[in-house]
């Protein structure tokens, strides 16, 4: 208290209030004179981008599978799958609307084949909204070291353990899983049509009294990317996601 | 009839001589006899040259924005101005924006007055610049009582702030208005009182004697009278209220202090006129205390008096870089407790030395 109050009473004296601000703004003056200014003339001259900057979302179109991840994810809920055409092929990709987008980058996340990446770029300004909402074919960015976004993730049965970075996203065993009740199952395999990576089979499990098959799906855990596809799509509410534990 | 008048009266001349030769063409001499006669070739000598002088004043006070806000920009490790070379041109395009702005009178205010204030402001900045003599041949006049005359223009403007930020019915310039006038009686008395020490030396209140008087005794008057010089400089500040002595602006308590109302084309030219008011409070320290325009005949007089202008407006932009804004009772105590006494005893040096006839 003593030392603060002597401190105060110095810096009210001509020195503290007069002479040394003044020769440290002259000091600063001369100095930052001889070197140029730190200010960036930005249309003229720009700094490096570092690499894995993050900017907008970009597409890579061949490795989307129309999981809707992003979709469900996008906390702004910018992001909306359209239909193109696409070498004869109709096809659903994410189309984004930048004007919403937060580019926090949960999308490229948790995509779980990177077809959604970021690209390190960042002047987006267009002169409509309309010029803000990218289709697919103006999202796509060419693929590069950086712009994934790879996430090492812990399971909860780990957080305690000790053990870090062990999982990358696209591994087995860290996703929840989808489950079948068997009692609600009616067999309709409609899970198998709407499963973008195959990995549902419908497989035959007995014979009813009528003598028609039952049929009831199998999940495959290494294809899955749990989508929760089946789950959403299931007319009976039969398939719940088991969590990881 | 100094250099000015008679490069001016050539060029009016030549105008009139035309303007009379088109009127002989059409045959009505009478008339171009009337445009080529002495009166008013004289009104015209006498119209231009008040406008070569405004506008070489008009324009120094540019530069002086320039420089301050370059020189700020430098401080703080920014480039400052942009537009034009080194930016120079800055500011012509924000008074170009200004100029284009809507003019809007709150409904609230005294409409006279709230219109008057800046005129007044303006005007008297304006007449100011015609007295500021530049050399002996880029003078408007040199009248015997010039300095007298200045300064009583000078503090005509807290009146124009006062009167301003009252008629503008806003608590922020009702208080920025008074502190003008709370400003005004703590820093007139020593800033005259400085004066007065050079007038006593000198015996004159000619701008123009007072140059002579230092140009012959081959010293600045500065140097005898260090301690005039400093109060001059620092009670100079109060009165064309810059930082550290701001009060009546204050933004970071009063909005934008007296002139918050003001906005568009008044706002800027009430800018324009604080610049026109710090070029001559800065060129009065030049001509009273450092020499005015005497230097080494290499270059022109009328450039060693702006280069000397510029570098103590450049101590102003320091000064304003590093202080912090006082108070009113500090500025108050400043005034009559420091300032004071020190002008005082200015005036003993300068009365000492007027005895012993060091000086003639």
């Amino acid at each position: 208290m003593g030392a603060k109050q002597a401190r105060k009473e110095r810096n009210l004296k001509p020195k503290g209030v007069l002479l040394r601000p003044l020769s440290v703004v002259i000091r600063e003056t001369v100095k930052h004179t001889i070197h140029s200014p730190n200010t960036v003339l930005y249309p003229w001259e720009r700094l490096v981008i570092a690499d894995g900057y993050r900017g907008r979302p970009g597409l890579v179109m061949d490795r989307c599978i129309q999981c809707y991840i992003c979709v469900k994810i996008c906390p702004t809920r910018c992001i909306e799958l359209v239909e193109i055409e696409l070498e004869g092929k109709k096809l659903k990709r994410p189309q984004i609307n930048l004007g919403r987008c937060m580019m926090c980058g949960y999308c490229a996340e948790y995509c779980p084949k990177n077809a959604l990446i970021m690209a390190p770029e960042y002047e987006l300004a267009g002169y409509t909204r309309q010029d803000l909402i990218y289709d697919p074919f103006k999202l796509v960015y060419e693929a590069r070291e950086g712009c994934e976004v790879n996430v090492i993730e812990v399971k909860p049965s780990e957080l305690h353990s000790g053990i870090v970075g062990t999982n990358v996203k696209t591994g087995k065993g860290i996703r929840d899983t989808p489950e079948v009740e068997d009692k609600k199952c009616i067999g309709c395999s409609k899970c198998e049509k709407v499963c973008p990576t195959n990995a549902v089979e419908m497989i035959q499990t007995g014979v009813n009294e009528k003598g028609r098959p039952i049929k009831r799906p199998k999940f495959d855990e290494e294809k899955c990317v749990s989508c929760e596809q089946c789950l959403d799509n299931c007319p009976k509410d039969a398939i719940k996601m088991k969590e990881v534990k | 009839m100094n250099g000015l008048y008679e490069f001016v009266q050539g060029i009016s001349v030549w105008l009139m001589n035309m303007v009379g030769w088109i009127f002989d063409w059409i045959t009505l001499h009478d008339v171009a006899n009337w445009f080529r006669s002495a009166g008013v070739v004289q009104l015209l000598t006498n119209l231009l040259a008040a406008l070569v002088v405004f506008i070489v004043g008009f324009l120094i006070s540019i530069t002086l924005i320039w420089q301050e806000r370059k020189v700020l920009g430098r401080l703080m490790d920014r480039r400052g101005t942009q537009v034009g070379v080194l930016g120079l041109f800055q500011n012509f395009a924000d008074g170009l924006k200004t100029f284009i702005k809507e003019i809007i009178i709150p409904t609230e205010v005294d409409e006279w007055v709230y219109n008057a204030a800046p005129v007044i402001l303006i005007g008297g900045s304006a007449l100011m610049i015609g007295l500021i003599p530049l050399s002996d041949a880029f003078a408007l006049t040199n009248l015997s009582t010039g300095l007298l005359l200045i300064f009583a223009i000078f503090s005509i403007a807290p009146f124009a702030i006062l009167i301003g930020g009252w008629a503008s019915n806003n608590k922020y310039t009702v208080m920025g208005g008074m502190r003008a006038a709370a400003q005004l009686i703590s820093y007139e008395v020593p800033l005259l009182l400085s004066v007065v020490s050079v007038i006593i030396l000198v015996g004159s209140f000619s701008i123009g004697d007072i140059v002579h008087f230092q140009e012959n005794n081959g010293i600045w008057l500065g140097i005898p009278l260090f301690l005039g010089l400093l109060v001059f400089l620092i009670s100079a500040i109060a009165e064309v209220e810059r930082i550290p002595f701001d009060l009546p602006e204050a933004e970071a308590e009063l909005v934008e202090g007296w002139m918050t109302e003001y906005g568009g084309m008044r706002f800027g030219l009430i800018l324009l006129s604080e610049y026109i008011r710090g070029y001559v409070a800065c060129s009065l320290l030049v001509l009273l205390f450092l020499g005015g325009w005497s230097g080494p005949s290499f270059i022109w007089p009328e450039i060693w008096f702006i280069i000397k202008v510029m570098l103590v407006f450049l101590i102003w932009i320091f000064i304003r870089g590093a202080l912090v804004r006082v108070t009113t009772k500090q500025i108050l105590s400043i005034g009559w407790t420091k300032l004071l006494p020190l002008a005082l005893v200015n005036i003993g040096i300068a009365v000492a030395l007027k005895m012993s006839g060091v000086f003639h």
